[in-house]
């Protein structure tokens, strides 16, 4: 389960993650970024309420900062414990702007 | 030459006066001594002497055999007294009891069980002669009461007519299918005492041959069925029921919910004869018949029987493999429902042709039905064992969170921490994903997953099977976690991050299996 929130103002997005980023929940992530990533120049995303990540996960991510690192910038927020350490040994702290 | 039995009946005394005159004129009525069992009836008898007892010794010396019977408990303890009880048969005289407008609360494979007064009941046999069956159930109660099994254990033995019968004490006791019928909202209660209790009987270990071996029964349902199943379904059937690994744990054998009573706070369970030992598969096979076997074509039937209805029925069925196998997984609950059911059918179908039920309508309409579902499940099952801890489902991206779930369930409840949880339900998903992914396509195919968690130190085991092409996953070389993220591939993190948060990966191909073995220390 994914809860996506997300508000678009002036080329900035913010989307708040709430429950599981996983296979079966990455495609809808992926589709609701792609609707809004042509027009961006900066998104946000807030894993306060994230619970849970998966290489799936890890890959929207990824395919995302690269669109980003060509049109404007890329963040995520409020990381907690268990992601972050998922971060730090798939070397995604390095290639991520984390807050 | 055959035997035959001649009834003498005793009546009054029999001392010093006239113990001559009572043989001369019992020896005048056995014409051929050696092939006679003199059958003595006591039941007028009121008083025997020293000088009564030699007569009988001379008499038994002189027959084949001899019995007493009808014996009244001053003349017994007489018997009981000189020792004549041990060295041939002396029956009691049974109490009368009448049944007439009794309360029934209890019935199984055997006889019914009646309640006689507040503090007693009484279990009527349907068979005439079952002094026998009434020594084995005491004796197998008994049995199960040592070893540790609630249960009533029976005082006296009566007779109901021209039916024999015998006496529990049983206060004040509610049937668990009378509190389900009465107090619907007590069913998850019921569900999780009747669970208890059945866990109770499969993990009792019985010693050697001193119950029935359900293994060789069900082989020999399985034989009877060669005549009346397709060739290939019948030995197919035979050969699972076959492999079934000798078990010398307890099963009831007749576990439904009129046999398990609530006395005070107390559960308890009843009707002990159809006790044996073997695979718990057999037991819930006979539950199945129980709650929805026998009522699958007339849904009225467990109605009569339990006093719930057939919805009730599944619902309860359902819910105890739930807790029994401590999993929501409705594959798992399928596959272990689906191994019981094809025991269950072989056995409804073997009793229905033995009643005579292919000589009428209604038992061919039967015997159809549970014929043709069994030939389904035989289709589609190879084998009628089963695991609590093992899932084996079909390896889609769509079944990853009932996967997820069932290992989750196992590790909740050895109170796994919540952060070596969640890193393992990241290795679950990688390797399931994996399976999904790459084994089978473009074909679809099965994947078995194992949880087990072992002691002293604690240590989860996950264990993943497929029988797709041969991959190791371990092979492939670890991506390159400092490259820029214009320089990295999208993909291939899966395994490097699962090998990351477990302690430990082996990879394996054997006889066509790809096993992947992986440990996480807690």
């Amino acid at each position: 389960m994914l809860n996506i929130n997300k508000t678009v103002e002036d080329g900035a997005a913010v989307f708040t993650l709430e429950g599981r980023l996983d296979t079966v929940t990455s495609p809808d992530l992926e589709a609701e970024i792609k609707e809004v990533l042509p027009d961006l120049k900066e998104i946000t995303i807030d894993l306060e309420n994230l619970d849970y990540i998966s290489s799936a996960g890890l890959r929207v991510l990824l395919s995302t900062q690269k669109v980003m690192n060509r049109q404007g910038s890329m963040t995520i927020s409020h990381v907690n414990d268990t992601i972050m350490e998922i971060f730090e040994v798939t070397g995604f702290s390095e290639i991520l702007t984390i807050e | 030459m055959e035997e035959k039995n001649l009834v003498i009946k005793l009546v009054g005394r029999i001392d010093s006066n006239n113990a001559a005159d009572v043989e001369r004129d019992i020896i005048s009525q056995v014409t051929e001594p050696k092939e006679t069992v003199l059958v003595l009836d006591a039941d007028a008898l009121e008083y025997i002497s020293s000088a009564g007892l030699r007569v009988i010794l001379h008499l038994k010396k002189i027959c084949k055999d001899l019995k007493i019977t009808n014996v009244k408990s001053e003349v017994y303890e007489i018997l009981d007294m000189t020792g004549f009880t041990e060295m041939m048969s002396v029956e009691k005289a049974y109490r009368l009891v009448d049944v007439t407008g009794c309360e029934e609360i209890g019935r199984g494979a055997n006889g019914t069980i009646y309640r006689i007064d507040q503090d007693n009941v009484v279990k009527v046999y349907n068979n005439a002669d079952a002094l026998d069956d009434i020594q084995h159930e005491r004796e197998v109660a008994k049995l199960a009461l040592i070893l540790g099994i609630p249960t009533a254990i029976s005082y006296d033995v009566v007779k109901i007519g021209e039916s024999y019968g015998s006496v529990f004490e049983l206060l004040d006791a509610k049937p668990f299918s009378k509190i389900i019928a009465e107090e619907p909202e007590r069913l998850d209660w019921c569900v999780s005492e009747y669970v208890e209790m059945l866990k109770k009987i499969h993990s009792t270990l019985v010693p050697a041959n001193k119950l029935p071996d359900m293994r060789e029964t069900v082989i020999s349902w399985a034989k009877f069925m060669q005549d009346y199943l397709p060739e290939e379904a019948g030995k197919k059937l035979l050969s699972m029921v076959e492999a079934i690994p000798q078990d010398n744990h307890m099963i009831h054998g007749d576990y439904h919910t009129k046999n398990l009573m609530l006395q005070n706070d107390e559960v308890l369970l009843i009707d002990m004869d159809t006790l044996a030992v073997g695979n718990p598969i057999f037991e819930f096979a006979s539950i199945y018949n129980a709650f929805i076997g026998f009522s699958e074509l007339d849904n009225n039937i467990i109605k009569e029987f339990q006093g719930f209805d057939f919805e009730t029925g599944k619902t309860f069925w359902h819910r105890v493999l739930e807790v029994y196998l401590g999993t929501h997984s409705e594959t798992k609950i399928r596959e272990v429902a689906n191994k019981a059911r094809i025991i269950g059918y072989t056995r409804l179908i073997r009793r229905s042709i033995r009643r005579n039920g292919l000589e009428s309508e209604e038992g061919r309409k039967e015997i159809e039905h549970w014929t043709k579902e069994l030939l389904e499940l035989l289709n589609c099952i190879d084998t009628l064992t089963f695991t609590p801890y093992e899932l084996e489902i079909v390896a889609v991206k769509e079944n990853l969170p009932e996967v997820q779930a069932f290992v989750q369930e196992h590790l909740e409840r050895d109170d796994c921490p919540l952060k070596a949880q969640m890193q393992i339900d990241l290795a679950v998903e990688e390797i399931f994903i994996n399976i999904a992914s790459y084994a089978y396509t473009p074909q679809r195919g099965k994947a078995s997953v194992r949880v087990m968690v072992s002691d002293d130190p604690v240590t989860v085991t996950l264990t993943f099977v497929d029988h797709g092409i041969p991959y190791d996953p371990l092979e492939k070389d670890d991506p390159d976690v400092t490259l820029s993220a214009e320089e990295r591939q999208i993909g291939g993190l899966g395994i490097f991050m699962t090998k990351q948060v477990m302690d430990d990966i082996a990879y394996e191909y054997k006889d066509g299996e790809n096993i992947l073995t992986l440990k996480k220390n807690l």
